[in-house]
């Protein structure tokens, strides 16, 4: 009995300093659990990029033209794309809101005519608040190095000698090669003909023909609205005039209307003789 | 006339007898009062362990205190060695008090919703003080508790303690085992992790099989509050562990110890004659008295107990976390509690209905009236040879069981799958996600190629990942290659795929299996910690 009461009175000394030296390491502690929790949720949001964004917006966020902007872009990050669009929040406010809630109307003049869902449990998307958190926390580890390297969304650039909206100007003779890349390139064609079908598809598929096919009987239709009176004209009304005709079941306004000042007349050869090709 | 009049005796006596005297009186009637019936110099004496005076005074708390009225005043010398009760009833007790205390400070911190669950359990880490010291210490000692109260089933079948006239104790024992099963399981799900949320999902699956098909499915709704675990599923389980639980508990804790008491400890086997029970037949002269010795014995244990924990939780335990749940991704290898494996390792046997359902009901109905129809006299162990063979066996095959109810036994997932997940387990963090961070090179790494790997750290990871990519190679493929590839992917970020390749035979054509993880700097599998 003895040897338990001083085993005891020792023992409850024994309490008392392993809970001080608990008690001392505690604020450590927690900022380590703290750091170690914001670099899972790191992890975790790459993961969710990965099998969530990065088919649009690209391997490493940069971004496909045509489909979905940078997200690894300086002008994210330096303030220049919120003041474009005035948005008086931080970027991190910017990156959450436009995950969560996605955006209802394609960016107008863009090159993105397509929507951002909304990826948010709140409005009807499938992540979680927290999965949310994880993926602007992912995102937002992007911004020194996107600083560093600078570069972003250029807004498309007017070239020289531009090919201008005029149907009836002769084009040079087109390379469909080097069409293709542009289509599938800077100007992003791709992004909304071939990828997704936000406009008219440009393969064949099931019974409808490519492009190149559709084009020969198109402007001669009933409903044709346009003044293209060959197929070639067509093709080139429907990509520097792009209003002038709007294919049945499809919405106005929503292809950048500016590809007259941004191709030169050896660009649009070379992309209508790529679609020529599609049938 | 005073409508109010205050007397305060102390004064009158401060008046006869002067403050000091007064004092000195004042002081021993508050410890008398408070140790219910011992004045100072018993104190004293029973601090010294002096020979007690006639009549013992030392017996006046266990009739005149609430705590003390419900302890014997002595126990027999036979049952106050370790031997035969090992002391696991009172460790059952201490544990179901430690979890109390320790489980109401959690609750302050907890919110049963799949909304709020996880990020508590966040915020107890690495916001609460001694947060996640309290966490440890509730799951090591809900760990604990089901050991000793399994042990303490165990220890009073083979002294054939459960015998007349101690079959109800039994009863009440079952149902306390239950309880202490039952409240472990339902603390599982609370957390809101992935490995609760499986855990647990797995455990309960066996509720739907219950026949007919109607009450099965009525009863798994019940439990689960909707076709899966979600934030129905949570509240009951959390109320069943907060309230239901714990008050089904401390009445079938009264009622147990009550027995406990009126029937006396039953003395070892040898110690009595056949068919005798002399328990609460103690000679004055093989009495141990409550007072001191116990007591004394009692208060040394809980503060060794409690030092113990501490260092426990301290130095070598974490109570796991792992990622919030969803109900979407089941990982590979999830397994039920360890105290439920045996269950899940029967439902390996075969039908569902018969091995999860029937099985398991009529082995804890048979368990609970096990006394009622097994009525041998004899407690010694020489005439008790079927049953305590029997009690080996069925400590034999829980065993056997529990091992069948692990992922080693009797799951057919695909090699490269296994290969992949001896670096990169879904269940906890393995080798991998516990590396040293600086050490992963970046790269493309051949697992086969392991003795030429950049540093001693990814030798290992890549030995151990090629040992397993080895058996991809089977009739039906060869060539089986593992690969390990690190990227640089952001500040602080790397991207790790691993890779499993091979030739299918049949047609020559190429196989792969990956999976890819991101790991941060910061992250610290190694030392816990995170989410």
């Amino acid at each position: 009995m003895k040897w338990q009461i001083a085993a005891g009175l020792f023992l409850v000394l024994g309490l008392i300093v392993l809970t001080l030296g608990l008690a001392l390491n505690e604020m450590p502690r927690m900022e380590l659990f703290k750091a170690s929790n914001d670099a899972r949720t790191v992890e975790a949001g790459a993961s969710l990029f990965e099998n969530n964004c990065r088919s649009c917006h690209g391997p490493q966020g940069k971004g496909i033209e045509g489909v979905a902007p940078a997200i690894n872009a300086a002008d994210l990050y330096d303030g220049s794309r919120l003041a474009a669009i005035g948005w008086s929040g931080t970027t991190d406010n910017y990156v959450r809101n436009v995950i969560a809630a996605g955006r209802p109307v394609p960016s107008a003049g863009t090159n993105y005519p397509q929507r951002m869902p909304t990826w948010s449990q709140r409005y009807g998307g499938p992540l979680r608040d927290d999965q949310v958190d994880s993926l602007v926390a992912f995102i937002m580890n992007w911004e020194d190095r996107a600083l560093a390297e600078g570069g972003g969304a250029a807004p498309p650039t007017v070239v020289e000698g531009a090919v201008g909206t005029d149907l009836a100007q002769p084009l040079p003779a087109g390379d469909p090669e080097r069409g293709k890349q542009l289509a599938e390139g800077s100007l992003g064609c791709s992004g909304c003909h071939v990828l997704a079908e936000v406009g008219p598809a440009w393969m064949a598929s099931g019974d409808q023909p490519g492009i190149g096919a559709r084009a020969e009987s198109r402007f001669a239709q009933d409903d044709y609205t346009g003044q293209a009176s060959d197929a070639q004209q067509y093709l080139v009304e429907s990509v520097v005039q792009t209003n002038a005709f709007i294919v049945s079941g499809y919405q106005p306004n929503i292809m950048p209307q500016n590809y007259g000042e941004r191709l030169t007349a050896q660009d649009l050869a070379d992309l209508i003789a790529y679609m020529n090709s599609l049938r | 006339m005073a409508i109010f009049r205050m007397h305060i005796p102390f004064l009158d006596e401060v008046k006869a007898k002067g403050l000091r005297q007064a004092g000195r009186a004042k002081a021993d009637d508050i410890v008398t009062r408070v140790t219910a019936g011992l004045n100072p110099s018993d104190v004293r004496g029973l601090l010294r362990d002096d020979a007690p005076g006639r009549p013992n005074p030392r017996l006046t708390p266990h009739a005149e205190g609430f705590w003390l009225h419900m302890r014997p005043t002595y126990y027999h010398t036979l049952v106050d060695g370790l031997y035969p009760t090992f002391r696991l009833g009172w460790l059952a007790t201490f544990f179901f008090v430690f979890e109390i205390i320790t489980g109401v400070i959690l609750m302050v911190y907890y919110t049963p919703s799949p909304n709020a669950a996880f990020e508590n359990m966040l915020n107890l880490l690495g916001n609460v003080f001694l947060g996640s010291t309290l966490r440890d210490l509730h799951k090591l000692g809900a760990e604990a508790m089901v050991l000793v109260v399994a042990l303490h089933m165990l220890r009073t079948f083979v002294t054939g303690s459960y015998k007349k006239p101690r079959q109800f104790t039994w009863a009440t024992g079952i149902i306390l085992l239950g309880v202490t099963l039952f409240l472990s399981f339902s603390g599982y799900l609370l957390p809101w992790d992935q490995l609760s949320l499986w855990a647990v999902t797995i455990g309960a699956s066996m509720v739907e099989a219950f026949p007919p098909e109607v009450v099965g499915q009525t009863m798994n709704l019940i439990v689960r509050g909707g076709p899966e675990f979600n934030a129905d599923g949570l509240l009951r389980f959390y109320l069943l562990h907060v309230v239901l639980l714990p008050f089904i508990g401390l009445i079938a804790f009264g009622v147990h110890y009550y027995k406990v008491i009126h029937h006396g400890h039953s003395l070892p086997p040898g110690s009595e004659k056949v068919g005798e029970d002399t328990a609460k037949r103690v000679p004055m002269d093989s009495r141990v008295y409550f007072m001191p010795k116990i007591i004394t014995r009692e208060l040394f244990y809980i503060v060794a107990l409690m030092f113990l924990f501490l260092a426990a939780a301290t130095f070598f335990y974490e109570a796991p976390l792992e990622v919030k749940a969803d109900s979407l991704i089941t990982p590979l290898h999830t397994t039920a509690p360890w105290y439920f494996l045996w269950l899940q390792g029967m439902l390996k046997l075969g039908d569902k209905v018969i091995w999860g359902v029937i099985v398991p009901t009529v082995l804890i109905g048979l368990l609970l009236v096990l006394p009622y129809f097994e009525v041998g006299p004899s407690r010694r162990y020489g005439d008790r040879r079927l049953g305590l063979s029997l009690a080996a066996l069925s400590v034999a095959a829980i065993a056997v069981l529990s091992f069948m109810g692990t992922p080693w036994y009797g799951v057919s997932t695909s090699a490269e799958q296994e290969a992949v997940a001896t670096l990169l387990p879904q269940t906890h963090p393995g080798p991998l996600r516990e590396a040293e961070w600086e050490a992963l090179q970046l790269g493309s790494f051949t697992a086969s190629e392991y003795a030429s790997a950049p540093n001693a750290e990814m030798a290992a990871l890549l030995e151990s990942f090629h040992e397993e990519v080895e058996r991809v190679n089977d009739e039906a493929r060869s060539e089986a290659e593992g690969v390990m590839v690190i990227e640089d992917w952001q500040t602080d970020l790397k991207k790790v795929t691993l890779r499993v390749i091979w030739t299918n035979l049949v047609d020559g054509s190429p196989g792969e299996y990956s999976q890819v993880v991101f790991l941060h700097r910061q992250a610290a599998y190694d030392r816990g910690g995170g989410s």
